[in-house]
């Protein structure tokens, strides 16, 4: 049997995983190093044509002229600015105050902080440093554990709540695993509606906030007979952090409702923190010059993780693995919901050592078709997909919100700690996942609210889509390649 | 380089105007939106074309494994970065060369629009592949000569 074959994809999976970990490599140049050397290997055994391999270039084009990835520094900047303006603290400071008769006053602000930052923050990471960084010497009335948990949780709150960057490129990945899964034969999603980006945020938003009130609930019951100094908040304070709230809200409500693009909110939001920053003079000259090489910086790092990915994913597929993959757990003997639950607790012990966006460009495009395949709703597979990502990330040690926070917070925590602190939130998480796991219709409650709308105007949803579309439609530029077949998969 | 890297932050602030304005361009004047959305795709190309190089300059790329790991890679780390992007580099420029010449001799358009510059997008892909195999490169001469980390 030929060592190269539909299993190869597997080989490179394995591969790039191990030396992932034990070389400490930035990983967007393993995930090419990887992808070349099998390349370099298929071609030697005659396996591959490097006329195929040429068309590479045209994917990379396709990312670099991609609508939604415009978002992605502008994410980036809005997170950086936050961080740097004191607006997170304002909030932290005037939610604390609010919070008071509550009792967990702390906790709750922290959760709250969560909520309203990490949407609007570039990253997991990004949110977890933000949050740790303001909420480590406020909680240190708290146990270690207990004030890491909160920040690992708070900054993961991004992931599942509407418009975060990861549930836009989520949802751009749903758009082709949906398309995808209803091309396979004998499917039965053939004449479903392509799901979009808007049909995602509609999905998450009440898994999402089912999950921030019960972790609020615990954090309150926790904190219940703790005694925080709450220090007094200044007028200026209050008012920043009432316009910078209302903002956001404005924000997040526009994109819910699909007044405003994500790309657009993210400008916007931009916008309006730059024109804070300039009249209240927020940040001097060199401020400025650090927080735009800082831009600059983790957007780079985020799309040459894309660049890699989308290098790897084209030689997985030229092996044949994604097909293989799809054959396989078709013939599989067990029933599909089980099958479907061993494939998210393999998506799970993934995303517990890779970042959300490694996990969004290498692991779902692998995962996600067979996914929508089994349990025949593409909108229940997207939160499924975003709750056990969240969830790998709570896991310690590993987890990456956890690792970030435990960094932060800069205490020695054993493992142990760690899981008893974190377990409670785990358990909550546990439960919506098995929620929405045995009943999706959880997360079509707000397709109602959207489906007037949608009818009324599916032309000038079409005509807009069209707009949006990327005008040379490079075979790399995934939206552009969904937007060409929606018309025809929504009209059978 | 230093010049390059702050002209290219920079461009993020355009970037957010120009995508910041469609909206009031097609929700309002109903027309150049399309326009402000293309040129908005030419600074993100260019601006994505150094910053993958500037994430390696500042060690911001996202990598995972121990510290030790890390530690024990540290004298072969630009080694074998170089190995992993430099033949990409070099095979990618090389296959996109044929398409970048033509759409830089016929100054290629927005299909769409008909706006000019969107040969820049492909010429940025040029850009971006140089910039990391020029700093794979620097990355080692650094190392060889005992500056690097």
């Amino acid at each position: 049997m030929s060592l190269l074959g539909p299993m190869t994809g597997l080989w490179m999976l394995l591969a790039l995983g191990v030396l992932t970990v034990s070389t400490g490599l930035p990983v967007w140049a393993l995930l090419i190093g990887v992808s070349s050397l099998f390349a370099a290997a298929g071609l030697g055994a005659g396996v591959m044509d490097v006329n195929i391999l040429s068309a590479m270039p045209m994917r990379l084009v396709g990312l670099l002229e991609n609508d939604l990835l415009q978002a992605l520094p502008l994410y980036v900047f809005v997170g950086m600015l936050l961080q740097r303006m004191g607006l997170a603290d304002a909030l932290f400071s005037v939610m604390a105050r609010w919070f008071r008769p509550l009792g967990g006053s702390h906790a709750l602000a922290t959760l709250g902080v969560g909520a309203l930052i990490a949407p609007m923050n570039g990253s997991v990471a990004s949110s977890a440093s933000l949050i740790a960084r303001l909420v480590s010497p406020r909680l240190a009335h708290l146990d270690a554990g207990r004030a890491t948990a909160l920040a690992s949780a708070a900054a993961t709150i991004g992931v599942i709540v509407p418009p975060s960057l990861v549930l836009i490129l989520l949802g751009d990945a749903m758009m082709r695993a949906h398309t995808e899964a209803s091309s396979l034969s004998g499917s039965a999603l053939g004449s479903a509606r392509i799901i979009s980006t808007q049909d995602v945020f509609n999905a998450t938003l009440l898994p999402g906030l089912c999950i921030l009130l019960l972790w609020s609930l615990l954090a309150r019951w926790q904190s219940r007979h703790l005694k925080a100094d709450i220090p007094a908040v200044s007028r200026a304070q209050y008012a920043v952090a009432i316009v910078a709230g209302s903002v956001i809200l404005a924000l997040l409500a526009g994109v819910f409702s699909g007044k405003l693009f994500a790309v657009e909110a993210a400008a916007t939001g931009c916008m309006l923190l730059m024109l804070a920053a300039l009249l209240s003079r927020a940040l001097r000259g060199s401020d400025w010059r650090e927080l735009l090489a800082d831009t600059l910086n983790l957007s780079g790092a985020l799309m040459a993780l894309l660049m890699g990915a989308t290098v790897f994913s084209l030689i997985f597929r030229l092996f044949g693995t994604d097909r293989w993959i799809l054959a396989v757990l078709a013939a599989s003997p067990l029933p599909p919901l089980l099958t479907a639950a061993g494939v998210l607790l393999l998506v799970a012990l993934c995303a517990w050592v890779l970042d959300a966006f490694e996990m969004i460009f290498v692991v779902v495009p692998i995962v996600a078709a067979p996914l929508i395949a089994m349990l025949g709703d593409a909108q229940q597979v997207a939160v499924l997909l975003l709750l056990v990502l969240q969830l790998s990330f709570l896991v310690p040690p590993m987890g990456y919100a956890v690792m970030m926070a435990r960094a932060r917070f800069g205490r020695d925590l054993s493992a142990a700690d760690l899981f008893g602190a974190l377990g409670p939130f785990i358990a909550v998480q546990l439960c919506v996942v098995m929620a929405v796991f045995f009943a999706p219709s959880v997360v079509h409650q707000l397709d109602a609210a959207a489906l007037p709308e949608a009818q009324d105007s599916e032309q000038e949803i079409l005509q807009k889509m069209q707009d949006m579309a990327t005008p040379p439609a490079g075979e790399g530029s995934p939206e552009s390649n969904t937007l060409t077949e929606l018309p025809t998969k929504g009209k059978p | 380089m230093r010049f390059v890297l702050r002209f290219a932050g920079v461009l993020v602030l355009p970037l957010a105007i120009l995508l910041f304005l469609q909206w009031p361009l097609r929700e309002w004047v109903q027309a150049y939106s399309r326009q402000a959305n293309d040129l908005g795709q030419i600074l993100f190309a260019l601006y994505v074309s150094v910053a993958v190089s500037a994430a390696t300059r500042s060690h911001t790329h996202l990598s995972a494994g121990s510290a030790s790991a890390k530690r024990r890679l540290a004298p072969w780390r630009a080694w074998a970065a170089l190995a992993c992007v430099g033949p990409w580099a070099v095979f990618m420029l090389w296959a996109a060369s044929g398409m970048m010449r033509l759409s830089l001799l016929g100054l290629e358009r927005f299909s769409e629009t008909m706006t000019p510059g969107y040969f820049v997008i492909k010429l940025s892909l040029a850009i971006l592949l140089l910039l990391v195999l020029v700093q794979a490169i620097a990355s080692l001469r650094e190392r060889v000569s005992g500056h690097g980390q």
